[in-house]
């Protein structure tokens, strides 16, 4: 069995506690191992990141891609807004997605002669999140002063979309030209479902909360996305959009930069490797019998994530999240919304949440997220009580104390979750690069069954899951 | 219903007054005095708006002595009445509406009910969007204009700016043009529809 590989270590932010009280990571306790992601799936795409030269590699990539985009639009007295997303930071550490930004801002400033770049990083529901960023990674300095986090409740503009009045973060906006700078990790499947994966910051991170709320509460599970492309498609956003720059991801690491002015065309492509190789990882835990899940990274409990694959998305593992004939994952907002006052599905054909997680023991994660629904559905254990008086003291997250228990060690939290389900298999959520830390009883399974999945999406499920989107299937070179 | 145990506190101090903290607040509990914000420590909901957006983090989150229960009491209204608003803005009254509180659709209408005619006085009086200040003002923009009441945006804030559309309100022209690329718009209202309908489950105290 493999060494277990070094998580992403603990981060200072007033969204989680002091990286100095993460005393014990759960990969270091005794059992533990690791699994590449290649030994599971061999056909996994080769990665430029991690890599010896560092983010070099990353600049190197983005200034390619960036050759074949045209950007005669943009005059020397022109203004950019660079458009960011908080989750770009939280991949690797943050360095590579970080370096695509400033070389974006190097590219377009030497191509155009424009001098007038500026960065504005949108967010999710930690408004401060992307000013930590921006300090983290020197980007106020590099964008001479001009980087700034948005946020939902900030001012807003109307735009005028082909359902109606939308709205959108007016600092998003406000310069003569916009450029996409996202990735293609998957993320949030069971909100966007792959559907217009590319587009969803024009509905989320660069949109005001009237926006934000249509996606969540007004559209429906699968007709969600639409309000991204909504927005995307008007006149006022198509006026000003440039063209998109996205670190293309697979769970294994970063596989490229890619750079388009036809978003829809790089949205195709990014479906294909969403639904090809995060598929396999998701279906692969959608299998995985009696486990406990270890949260172990700077991220809000749905966030974290292990194998490219987040918590929430384990949590509903046990349906397929990319298939939309099925209507609700067992873990999204529409599907929470529907549990009634008894605590049950309002429909009984509503999944319930995936029941092979026996105990969630969260070492260490971040407030910053509605996440009582978690703890109240599967039996969850905090790590000390300085996490348990964070959760505590977030608006969004005043219950989630109320269903979870308090260890005082990452160690007594491990034996007691091990005692209590009578399994010792442990999949652990703490960002590993390149493979998956696990218990080795839990290594010996994902081994067994990575084969049969493999085969089960590439000819059964990837064909369907691409039919349903309209895209055809594209064989990898 | 919301358990409300911060208050938001100003550092005249740090404090610039350039009212960023006024234009959020989702239920209008900070005014200018001699251009210095001020919290009304009764109104504040503890939501961490104005705290996360202040320019100059002037404004710090306390923990309240005596944390405050904010709730309206569903069963002090008509639960038949309840029910119809629900139902009429195509809400279940027991699905939830802000994940954040847990707070349900059916607690809403009873404060529209009872006289809350506008999403701050909703907020104030249940905690709804006092959590992540993003996700549910869409419904309870939809249970006012149910209950025939049009509420206008406050002057000069950016707390919200309008009601949009919803999956019940898209043309058969937009249906048709992108059924094929992934957009289940009919299917998904045949499940909100089952869902409005489903049966109540209930609880003693309400």
């Amino acid at each position: 069995m493999r060494p277990p590989i070094k998580p992403v270590p603990p981060r200072s932010s007033q969204y989680g506690i002091d990286p100095d009280l993460v005393k014990t990571r759960v990969s270091e306790l005794p059992g533990m191992t690791s699994v590449m992601l290649t030994d599971l799936f061999p056909d996994l795409p080769e990665v430029i990141f991690p890599s010896d030269a560092g983010v070099l590699v990353i600049r190197q990539a983005a200034e390619a891609a960036l050759q074949n985009v045209d950007m005669s639009k943009i005059k020397p007295e022109h203004s950019v807004n660079i458009l960011a997303s908080h989750h770009g930071f939280t991949l690797m550490g943050g360095e590579p997605y970080a370096e695509m930004l400033k070389t974006l801002k190097d590219v377009v400033e030497a191509r155009t002669g424009c001098r007038n770049v500026r960065l504005r990083a949108g967010v999710g529901l930690r408004f401060r999140e992307t000013e930590e960023y921006i300090k983290r990674h020197g980007l106020d300095v590099y964008f001479d002063g001009k980087a700034i986090g948005v946020a939902p409740i900030d001012q807003g503009i109307p735009i005028e979309t082909e359902i109606g009045t939308l709205f959108g973060l007016k600092k998003v906006y406000d310069a003569d030209w916009i450029i996409h700078a996202h990735n293609s990790d998957v993320r949030e499947v069971h909100f966007h479902r792959q559907v217009d994966r590319a587009v969803k910051p024009f509905g989320m991170s660069y949109a005001r909360i009237e926006t934000r709320s249509t996606y969540h509460q007004n559209l429906g599970p699968r007709a969600a996305n639409f309000t991204a492309r909504a927005i995307f498609d008007s006149t006022f956003v198509q006026s000003k959009f440039a063209f998109a720059s996205f670190l293309t991801v697979a769970p294994n690491g970063i596989i490229g930069v890619d750079v388009d002015s036809d978003l829809y065309a790089l949205n195709d492509r990014v479906t294909q490797t969403g639904l090809r190789y995060y598929g396999k990882i998701m279906t692969l835990f959608g299998e995985l019998e009696d486990y406990i899940c270890a949260l172990d990274f700077p991220c809000p409990v749905v966030y974290v994530f292990s194998a490219g694959v987040i918590y929430a998305n384990v949590v509903g593992a046990n349906t397929d999240l990319y298939d939309l004939d099925l209507p609700l994952p067992a873990y999204t907002w529409y599907t929470e919304a529907f549990y009634g006052k008894q605590g049950r599905p309002l429909l009984a054909d509503i999944p319930t949440v995936n029941r092979a997680i026996k105990m969630c023991v969260q070492n260490y994660a971040w407030t910053g997220y509605p996440t009582a629904f978690f703890s109240e559905h599967i039996p969850t254990i905090v790590v000390g009580q300085e996490q348990a008086e964070l959760f505590n003291r977030d608006p969004q997250n005043l219950t989630y104390m109320d269903h979870a228990m308090v260890a005082e060690s990452t160690e007594s939290a491990m034996e007691f979750a091990y005692k209590t389900t009578g399994t010792r298999k442990v999949v652990i959520f703490d960002g590993a690069v390149g493979g998956i830390n696990v218990s080795e009883s839990l290594a010996e399974e994902l081994l067994q069954k990575a084969p049969a999945v493999s085969a089960k999406v590439d000819e059964i499920l990837l064909p369907k899951w691409l039919r349903q989107r309209g895209i055809e299937l594209v064989r990898p070179k | 219903m919301k358990n409300v145990n911060l208050l938001a506190v100003i550092d005249k101090e740090k404090c610039i007054g350039c009212k960023t903290c006024v234009k959020v607040c989702p239920v209008l509990a900070i005014k200018m005095e001699d251009r210095l914000a001020i919290v009304d420590g009764e109104m504040c909901r503890g939501c961490n708006a104005c705290e996360q957006r202040c320019p100059v983090y002037a404004i710090n989150m306390v923990k309240r002595e005596q944390p405050v229960v904010v709730k309206v009491d569903v069963g002090s209204v008509d639960y038949a009445k309840i029910e119809d608003l629900c139902r009429k803005a195509k809400f279940h009254p027991e699905q939830l509406i802000c994940y954040c509180t847990a707070t349900r659709a059916e607690e809403i209408a009873a404060a529209i009910i009872l006289g809350a005619d506008s999403p701050e006085k909703l907020s104030l009086l249940t905690g709804a969007r006092t959590g992540c200040k993003v996700e549910c003002i869409q419904p309870l923009l939809r249970l006012l204009e149910a209950a025939g009441v049009e509420p206008q945006p406050p002057e000069g804030g950016w707390q919200w700016y309008g009601k949009t559309v919803t999956v019940w309100d898209i043309s058969e022209e937009v249906k048709q043009k992108y059924a094929s690329r992934g957009f289940y718009f009919d299917e998904d209202i045949k499940l909100l529809d089952r869902v409005v309908a489903a049966p109540l489950q209930g609880r003693s105290e309400s």
